[in-house]
């Protein structure tokens, strides 16, 4: 009978004008984007490769590069905001990253907080759109119709009707999800620039199962208010707004308030710190400029420059990083109060996964670090020990990037709380179910 | 006529979305208002900081231009907190205030402004208003009773129209009154009078926004005959319209321009200045040792005229990159118009004097005042020197003895600043925000003419049985 149960709806739900329709826009806007981000994303790695070939060779700097994630193509995240280059020189730890022509202006700031059409944001968006137009309806029309009734006449036990909408509904909306993800991934093979390892395709399979969880969060809603509304229409209504609230309207809100709850020191206040920084190396620093500013400046000098210089770097840098802590800790705060919207869930983890994220940043400027403490002792030995220094090389740049294990360490709470959302859903569409007058 | 908007009009107000709708717009256009007035007060702040510190210290060396926190931005922000807060200027050299990237690593979210919420929220609530107009009478049957009264079709369409168009307008002027109310009240200078004539203005402009919508779901709604399908795919056009259209169009732009990336640019750049500049100053030395110069002066003056030379080049390359970037710019949302969400945030934002015009505007104030004080410098000191990004310090040796050359400097000015220019910032009058939103308003117009027509035609060939 079960079997019964979930072979009609899932007929139902395909033969469906909604789901056909759903599919349709689902498809072609996964495929458009799809092609439209693999363009992009080679356009920018090629950009990176041009660049780290000539622009990190320049002799007289010292340059890091960033590239593109290529996982950025189907969860574009931060990865395209957040610059490219640092340049290494003694006098300042690195802090930021800036663009290759280091013009400090963001380009397109009317269209820039849209955000990108990618996968992500087409399963996040659109295709838990589908989702409900699906779900409104499993318990509610058939209420309307009259046929409720009917097929409870059977010998059906409530819960198991319940269990084979649940089964058949999650079966077409992972279907659809299962030929949208196997469209992206399809483009991503056989794009003759887009490589992809071995760990690439397994955080791409964390991203599907992240994917099928965020969907069946919505059926599961679906369907509790399915069971709970008589009206279809009503229902649907209903999940609209719950909808707009939790996929559009909460995230936004969220973040905005976790900037209220959780407010940085005051920029008057980092400056004032910087510049006390400043004050105490000050006549060091005129002191060492002037003698190389002289033309019998000697080797001696030069030393004394980079010493007082990167001694001054690093105290700044202490100000710096703390303030990039308090900026990660606000960071934090957003996620947790976003928490609350199975959407903020799911863009964090796919941004985690595809490491398109602020971890991803932090463990490159990290590196960057690291790469200018070597440089600056390399450059220190030029003139203790010239020899030395001609043998020494600078290392090249390089971070270890978290491993898939890790990645999937950190992500698994916010995927449980999703599990959860949907268990909780169902839970009370079950209940409400079994205790639904069904006259 | 009066009859059937009467019905449906308290058919919308009686129903859930509008009560959630009603309730949601003053929430958030309260909210908006609360969020714009804490940011408004901040940017004041800093504005006047930033100002009385340049009225206060005028100087040869370079000035501070900063903009003037927009009083309308709580309308449409137009992305005016990503844009630079002012402009250093140094001898003809702009270099963009840095934005503050404080919070870069929390997500990117849109502000909210009236334009947010309007083209997120409100075209979403048209749709949900309207989508049933047709198809839903049509599938209980009603359709063709109204129909068997003396009532032509028309007349029926104006009607649901009308209806649509009052409850979407009386939720979103409830919340318009809530947000004036509070920016009036809280913001520090309040709103001028003559500002009220642009909300004005904006408030018809949204009502131009929404009768699209209204169109589009009866036209949607007359031609499928299933209210679920017709809202399914009036949502499509929703995320297209609202996001995927002016998101995709900047990624599009980036790969149809024909001008050299960020990253192609600074790898000509490099060679360039090494080329036009370091190798002409390497140059020098050479010419010293033939003995071209007889004076360390005259070496100076050769270097000055080296650097001064290359400076020009670097300033230009960097006038071509920006050119390139504007370009961009201006592809991305020349296709953007596509959707009429992005006509309707550009033509709000030209209004209120925000966005791409308010920040042109404002730039070519900065050029006509940078202008000035080079005519002042050069009155006074008779010689303007540009200071670029980069500069340089290097060695030579004349004459057996070590000299060092490096780039000009520019020079402080002691004497009387007394008739040092001002810069008094204008913001662009009416007209000349109606003249640069008149292609945006243009657009919409069309759109709604468009769509009118078809919903009118598939409506008076719908089958009603």
């Amino acid at each position: 009978m079960f079997k019964t149960i979930v072979v009609r709806e899932i007929l139902e739900y395909l033969k469906s004008a909604r789901f056909a329709l759903g599919l349709i826009i689902t498809v072609v806007l996964i495929a458009a984007s799809t092609l439209i981000n693999v363009e992009d994303y080679v356009l920018r790695h090629q950009d990176f490769l041009d660049a780290k070939k000539e622009l990190q060779a320049e002799s007289r700097r010292v340059n890091i590069l960033r590239g593109p994630q290529v996982l950025s193509i189907l969860v574009r995240g931060k990865d395209k905001d957040l610059g490219e280059l640092v340049r290494v020189w003694v006098g300042d730890v690195p802090s930021e990253l800036s663009g290759t022509m280091d013009v400090r202006k963001p380009k397109f700031p009317s269209l820039a907080r849209l955000s990108a059409v990618d996968f992500a944001f087409l399963v996040r968006v659109v295709m838990s759109l589908m989702v409900i137009f699906l779900a409104y309806g499993a318990v509610a029309e058939e209420k309307a119709g009259g046929t409720l009734k009917l097929v409870l006449a059977n010998a059906l036990p409530r819960d198991k009707l319940l269990l084979g909408k649940l089964v058949s509904g999650l079966a077409v909306v992972l279907g659809a999800l299962a030929v949208a993800s196997l469209l992206a991934v399809i483009f991503l093979m056989l794009h003759p620039a887009v490589s992809l390892s071995g760990s690439d395709i397994l955080r791409i399979a964390g991203m599907m199962a992240v994917s099928a969880l965020y969907l069946s969060v919505f059926y599961a809603l679906g369907l509790f208010v399915s069971v709970k509304v008589d009206r279809p229409a009503v229902a649907l209504m209903v999940l609209l707004q719950a909808w707009v609230f939790l996929v559009v309207l909460y995230p936004n809100l969220s973040v905005t308030l976790a900037e209220r709850l959780v407010p940085l020191p005051s920029e008057q206040t980092v400056a004032a710190e910087k510049a006390a920084v400043e004050d105490r190396f000050r006549k060091d620093i005129q002191e060492v400029n002037e003698k190389l500013g002289q033309a019998t400046s000697t080797a001696e000098d030069r030393l004394r420059f980079n010493k007082v210089w990167s001694q001054n770097a690093e105290e700044i840098h202490k100000v710096d990083s703390e303030f990039s802590r308090l900026q990660t800790r606000q960071m934090k705060s957003a996620e947790l109060i976003s928490s609350l919207s199975p959407a903020s869930l799911y863009d964090q983890v796919m941004n985690r996964l595809a490491r398109t994220d602020i971890r991803e940043y932090e463990l490159f400027m990290e590196g960057a670090v690291r790469l200018w403490r070597s440089y600056v002792e390399r450059l220190n030995l030029r003139y203790t020990d010239p020899d030395a220094y001609k043998k020494s090389q600078l290392p090249d740049f390089g971070y270890a990037s978290d491993s898939t294990a890790q990645t999937i360490a950190a992500v698994w709470p916010q995927a449980l709380v999703l599990f959860l959302f949907s268990l909780v859903f169902f839970t009370l569409a079950y209940t409400g179910f079994l205790k639904k007058d069904l006259r | 006529m009066k009859t059937i908007i009467r019905r449906e009009f308290l058919d919308h107000v009686q129903s859930l979305q509008f009560i959630v709708l009603f309730a949601l717009s003053v929430v958030l256009f309260a909210a908006s208002g609360f969020v714009y007035v804490r940011a408004q007060a901040e940017r004041d702040v800093y504005y006047r900081t930033q100002m009385t510190r340049a009225e206060r210290h005028p100087s040869t060396m370079g000035a501070r231009l900063v903009r003037r926190p927009n009083a309308l931005g709580f309308m449409a922000a137009g992305g005016d907190q990503d844009r630079p807060s002012g402009y250093d200027i140094q001898g003809g050299e702009f270099t963009p205030i840095p934005v503050n990237p404080r919070t870069f690593k929390l997500p990117a979210i849109p502000a909210l402004d009236w334009s947010f919420l309007i083209r997120v929220l409100f075209s979403l609530y048209v749709i949900l208003l309207g989508y049933d107009a047709v198809s839903g009478e049509k599938e209980r049957g009603t359709l063709r009773l109204i129909l068997a009264n003396p009532l032509g079709r028309v007349k029926l369409l104006v009607g649901k129209y009308c209806s649509i168009m009052a409850a979407a307008s009386v939720p979103f002027a409830a919340g318009v009154l809530v947000s004036l109310i509070i920016v009036g009240a809280f913001l520090p200078g309040g709103l001028a009078a003559a500002d009220l004539g642009r909300v004005l203005f904006v408030f018809f402009l949204v009502l131009a926004y929404f009768s699209l919508f209204a169109f589009l779901s009866l036209l949607f709604s007359s031609l499928i005959s299933r209210s679920s399908l017709v809202l399914l795919a009036l949502l499509a056009v929703w995320v297209c319209f609202a996001v995927v259209i002016p998101s995709s169009s900047i990624v599009i732009a980036e790969k149809l321009s024909a001008a050299p990336s960020e990253t192609q640019s600074a790898r000509m750049f490099e060679p360039m200045v090494q080329k036009e500049v370091w190798a002409k100053i390497g140059g020098v030395q050479e010419r010293v040792n033939r003995g071209e110069f007889r004076t360390e002066d005259e070496i100076h003056r050769e270097t000055d005229r080296i650097f001064e030379e290359g400076q020009a080049k670097v300033t230009e390359f960097y006038a071509n990159y920006a050119r390139a970037e504007n370009e961009r710019g201006r592809k991305a949302k020349a296709m953007s118009r596509i959707s009429p969400a992005a006509l309707f945030q550009y033509a709000a934002e030209d209004i209120a004097g925000t966005g791409d015009a308010g920040e042109e505007n404002f730039l070519s104030q900065c050029r006509e005042y940078s202008r000035a004080v080079d005519g002042f410098i050069l009155r006074k000191l008779g010689k303007v020197v540009r200071v670029s990004r980069w500069s340089f310090s290097t060695n030579m040796e004349f004459q057996g003895k070590p000299i060092v050359v490096h780039s000009p400097q520019p020079q402080n000015y002691t004497g009387d600043m007394s008739d040092f220019p001002k810069f008094e910032e204008r913001r662009p009058g009416f007209g000349q925000a109606l003249k640069s939103a008149f292609g945006d308003l243009a657009g919409l117009l069309v759109w709604n003419i468009l769509l009118a027509g078809l919903a009118f035609s598939a409506f008076l060939r719908t089958d009603v049985r």
